[in-house]
């Protein structure tokens, strides 16, 4: 369904700081994700580094996907929010 | 489309942490227990692999359910979008898979917090304790998905915070722990078992699909679909690289391999009361959010079969008050119980992997043919567009298909099982459909005709006028 809303300043401002608010909830779990991620990798593979060490590159190659895929995901996600927020009326 | 549309009854009430907790609460469990069979195949070195491409798969996977769930906003999820992209063969199969797999998942469950309460009760039974597990959730389900979600919620966000205190703990050295364990247990047989491993590795993420299962009833599904969906995906990724850790770090690996409760037990083997205590409780929580999400999910699927008359029509009446699919919900208790007590509990459980498995490959299938028919992105059709498509959706593909291959060591007959069922499936709901000639009708959600349509109706057109003029 779409909305024909009418945007003042004060919608538009309280929008803007609800989009901040989802925005830096997932910046912030990507960049736990991405530390949980290298503390462990680096801890399994550095202990068992005489193992690992003939195929450590798939460790890298599958770390990278996951991270690249859903870092461009999650700005995707964040881009649909932005672009739909007013027409959909997201935060009311 | 069906024309029976009690769908417009079910309450649009649901926001992102809804669809967080159901996503992540029906998988966390997965993290307490069982994602540990791939360090018995594969070692510490093996379940970390198994946990990285198992991962890449349900990244991609949960971008396609996003993609999907925020543009059609059906109950239905997988099934749905296989019966509007692929055709009924696919989707009656896809709807039965997720049907099978999440209702297995409730009845594992439901036993398993039986079994904890008679570990803390002595006096307690199993059998009256999983009919009151089930039959309670059933309940709560039945009066209204946001009570149910909302404690789902709760109950998810203990059993994870258990984990990452846990984790920091033993990170920053509060915890004794033994390096030498990661070492020891590394790669036990040896390159194979790096391959094998791989057959667990979906115990990490098993069910975040199902997230995106309650768009019909979400407030805003173009945005809490994607954004739920998302943060659930991160949620479980951290998740299992902690979990992995804190486990590999304090069991041995041939313990780790055949425990029961690891995360549980690495905290018995840290000596710490308030872990122990914080992992059992999470234990004992993270079943019952899994079992409380699989009702909400399993109930859904048959409700959507019900409504596009797969299965009797009489399961998708909406409740008058609760607004919720009451008979869909209700049926579940009967069939969970029977899975319960079937005595073939791990045949079950295997079972609904592989049932898992094939919505992981029909669910990326189903994205590219919906990227084929609707190319176009517009607010109606498409508010969310994943990235990198539909080349990721190939690569999810492929390696759901060499997760299933794996499943031939230890499981053969269950993946022969699950591919007669569903092939009979398939080819049964196909010609059952091809005679009652039911047609997507796009108008009714507003979209337009797919690419293509207008060639196909004037193929119909000008043979029907052969034939005419013959």
């Amino acid at each position: 369904m779409l909305s024909s809303v009418t945007i003042n300043p004060e919608m538009e401002k309280k929008y803007h700081s609800k989009l901040n608010g989802d925005s830096v909830l997932v910046v912030g779990m990507l960049a736990l994700l991405i530390g949980v991620e290298l503390f462990v990798i680096g801890k399994i593979v550095g202990a068992t580094w005489e193992i690992a060490s003939n195929f450590y590159y798939l460790y890298v190659i599958f770390f990278g996907l996951i991270v690249v895929v859903e870092t461009i995901g999650c700005l995707r996600v964040r881009d649909s929010i932005k672009k739909h927020m007013f027409e959909f009326t997201y935060y009311d | 489309m069906s024309e029976n549309h009690e769908s417009a009854s079910l309450v649009k009430t649901l926001r992102p942490f809804h669809v967080w907790a159901l996503g992540v609460g029906i998988v966390l469990v997965g993290e307490y227990m069982g994602w540990n069979f791939t360090v018995a195949k594969g070692g510490v070195l093996g379940s970390l692999l198994a946990m990285l491409v198992a991962g890449t798969m349900y990244v991609i996977i949960s971008l396609c359910a996003s993609e999907l769930g925020s543009s059609t906003k059906l109950a239905g999820g997988p099934y749905d979008w296989a019966r509007l992209f692929i055709g009924p063969g696919a989707a009656a199969s896809v709807g039965l898979a997720v049907y099978m797999e999440y209702i297995a998942l409730e009845a594992a469950d439901a036993i398993v917090v039986a079994f904890i309460a008679q570990s803390i009760f002595p006096e307690l039974q199993v059998f009256p304790i999983t009919l009151l597990v089930i039959a309670l959730l059933t309940f709560i389900n039945y009066r209204g998905v946001v009570a149910a979600l909302t404690l789902n919620f709760v109950l998810t966000m203990i059993a994870f915070i258990a984990i990452v205190v846990f984790f920091f703990a033993t990170a920053f050295g509060t915890v004794d722990i033994h390096p030498e364990y990661l070492f020891q247990g590394a790669l036990p047989n040896g390159m194979i078992g790096l391959f094998a491993a791989l057959q667990f590795g979906p115990w990490f993420y098993l069910g975040i699909e199902g997230a995106a299962m309650c768009a019909e009833e979400c407030k805003h599904p173009s945005r809490a679909v994607p954004l739920g969906q998302q943060a659930g995906m991160i949620t479980l990724l951290i998740g299992a690289a902690m979990t992995l850790y804190l486990c590999a770090v304090l069991i041995p690996a041939d313990m780790l391999g055949v425990s029961v409760y690891p995360l549980f037990e690495a905290a018995q083997n840290s000596g710490v009361f308030i872990f122990i205590a914080a992992l059992g409780l999470g234990t004992f929580l993270t079943c019952v959010a899994s079992a409380n999400g699989c009702v909400c999910d399993s109930s859904r699927s048959w409700f959507a079969l019900s409504r596009d008359h797969y299965v009797s029509s009489w399961f998708s009446a909406v409740h008058p008050r609760y607004n919720t699919p009451y008979r869909a919900v209700i049926f579940t208790m009967p069939v969970a119980i029977g899975f319960a007590f079937s005595g073939f509990l791990d045949q079950v459980i295997t079972f609904s992997i592989v049932s898992g498995l094939l919505c992981y490959v029909l669910i990326p299938f189903a994205l590219i043919r919906f990227r084929n028919l609707f190319p176009e992105t517009t607010s109606k059709v498409r508010p969310f567009a994943g990235p990198l498509q539909p080349f990721i959706a190939y690569f999810a593909i492929a390696i759901a298909i060499t997760i299933l291959s794996t499943l031939f060591w230890g499981y053969k007959y269950n993946l022969i099982f699950g591919f007669v069922f569903y092939g009979i499936a398939y080819f049964y709901f196909s010609h059952k459909h091809k005679t009652s000639k039911a047609e997507n009708n796009w108008a009714e959600m507003g979209w337009p005709e797919p690419k293509g349509s207008e060639n196909a109706r004037i193929g119909k057109e000008v043979m029907g006028v052969e034939f005419s003029d013959d």
